[in-house]
């Protein structure tokens, strides 16, 4: 599997976290995005119009959509450790995917708005991601309760790796983590799965 | 990390203490006074002032060694006494007594880790007397403290501390449990509680509870926002 990426993107980061957790091997291009926009020059932009990172290509196959590569990813792993095999369980997983990959996004933006120099209002984005860490917080915090750590059930999902970067970047926007308490003992649960690695923004305690 | 000069000496809550893991830290504020709230791997529970003195990094982004807080830009490492013992930069250093960090008075009852502010006042007043609790959830409401308050006083409330020194937490009856609710002031428009019941509470209760938690916090800033 090749992975067109770009090491600050935090949406490459997720699909990197997913294959370094699965123990499957990436082979990395790496694309000069910022400040080069090489994702949108012509080659680029054959492979993804939408000009847009990450892009996945598995022989014939080509990817740009962030949950198709997750899944796909996920999928690829002889085990498929990360997704569900009840069904209730798995739908609960793709219900906070989407969570990660579509509502999130609004995170990814404030973030590159702070960091990357794209256009936007990092205030509004800010408060907008602030209310979404509350909605994760508050079922966190139900989760535990009922004695299950993850957002999907007692074991780590795919939901839980493609929330993480989202929630430890973003001190990257100027907001804390102060007020999400559940949320950041989950972080801490997610940093001990064997295979997990850090991306710049996010420390490496050592 | 700004002060206000009129602040009373108190007890404040600053985190529920099993939201506090032995060797873990968070950032949190009271009146505007950044704080790291910390447990050493003994499991004492240390609340000082958010900045290392080397550059002024928030330590709360920081990471617990034992009984050493360490600094995540340059690894400067701190005692329980608030001393740097350890400059990595320089292995050899004896380093100087002067480079210390300030801390808060701090102790743990009822569930919940308590800070006493401002800031360098010496302790003087007895922490809050609240029997063992769990806590169940902190809840963060962007509204002033004394409007929740008036929300919970509506709920029944009744304020437990009997001195401004322990004011900083009430009781609410939910069907028959009585939940404590410890009140920390962040900012003028901003505050949390820390909400604890007593460890034999069911989890039908404890889930009600987090509704009820929920309900508070729209219904709160749903009035703040309308004022």
């Amino acid at each position: 599997m090749i992975l067109h990426n770009y090491d600050l993107y935090e949406d490459c980061f997720r699909v990197r976290l997913l294959a370094s957790c699965t123990e499957q091997s990436l082979e990395l291009v790496n694309v000069n995005a910022f400040p080069g926009a090489e994702e949108k020059s012509a080659p680029y932009l054959k492979l993804n119009p939408l000009g847009r990172l990450p892009i996945l290509e598995d022989g014939e196959l080509c990817l740009r959509n962030l949950s198709a590569i997750l899944i796909y990813v996920a999928e690829q792993d002889a085990q498929k450790r990360f997704i569900p095999k009840d069904s209730a369980e798995r739908a609960r997983m793709m219900d906070w995917l989407g969570f990660a990959c579509q509502d999130l996004s609004v995170a990814t933006e404030a973030r590159a708005v702070a960091l990357l120099d794209a256009p936007g209002d990092v205030a509004v984005l800010r408060a907008k991601a602030r209310q979404l860490f509350r909605i994760l917080d508050d079922h966190l915090t139900r989760q535990s309760l009922r004695g299950e750590i993850y957002v999907a059930g007692k074991s780590p999902s795919l939901a839980d790796i493609a929330l993480f970067p989202a929630f430890a970047l973003c001190r990257d926007f100027n907001l804390d983590h102060d007020e999400f308490p559940a949320a950041r003992l989950w972080a801490r649960q997610i940093r001990t799965l064997p295979g997990f690695i850090t991306m710049p923004g996010i420390p490496d305690y050592h | 990390m700004t002060q206000t000069g009129s602040a009373p000496s108190q007890w404040v809550p600053v985190a529920l203490s099993n939201m506090i893991e032995a060797g873990t830290s968070a950032g949190t504020v009271v009146n505007d006074a950044e704080i790291v709230v910390w447990r050493d791997t003994a499991g004492k529970a240390h609340a000082w002032e958010d900045r290392c003195p080397h550059r002024g990094m928030k330590m709360s982004f920081g990471f617990v060694r034992g009984d050493h807080i360490a600094c995540l830009y340059h690894g400067w490492e701190y005692d329980t006494s608030g001393t740097c013992q350890y400059v990595p930069a320089h292995p050899e250093l004896e380093v100087p007594k002067s480079i210390c960090i300030s801390r808060y008075g701090t102790t743990e009852t009822g569930g919940m880790i308590w800070a006493y502010t401002p800031l360098g006042t010496l302790e003087q007043d007895s922490p809050p007397d609240l029997p063992a609790l769990e806590g169940v959830r902190s809840v963060y409401i962007d509204a002033p403290v004394a409007q929740v308050s008036g929300a919970l006083e509506q709920h029944g409330s009744t304020p437990a501390g009997n001195n401004e020194t322990n004011s900083n937490f009430t009781t609410v009856k939910l069907e028959s449990t009585v939940v404590t609710v410890g009140l920390q002031q962040i900012s003028e428009g901003r505050c949390a509680l820390h909400i604890a019941v007593p460890q034999d509470t069911t989890i039908a209760t404890r889930e009600a509870l987090l509704d009820w938690c929920e309900d508070l916090r729209r219904s709160v800033e749903q009035l703040e926002a309308a004022a």
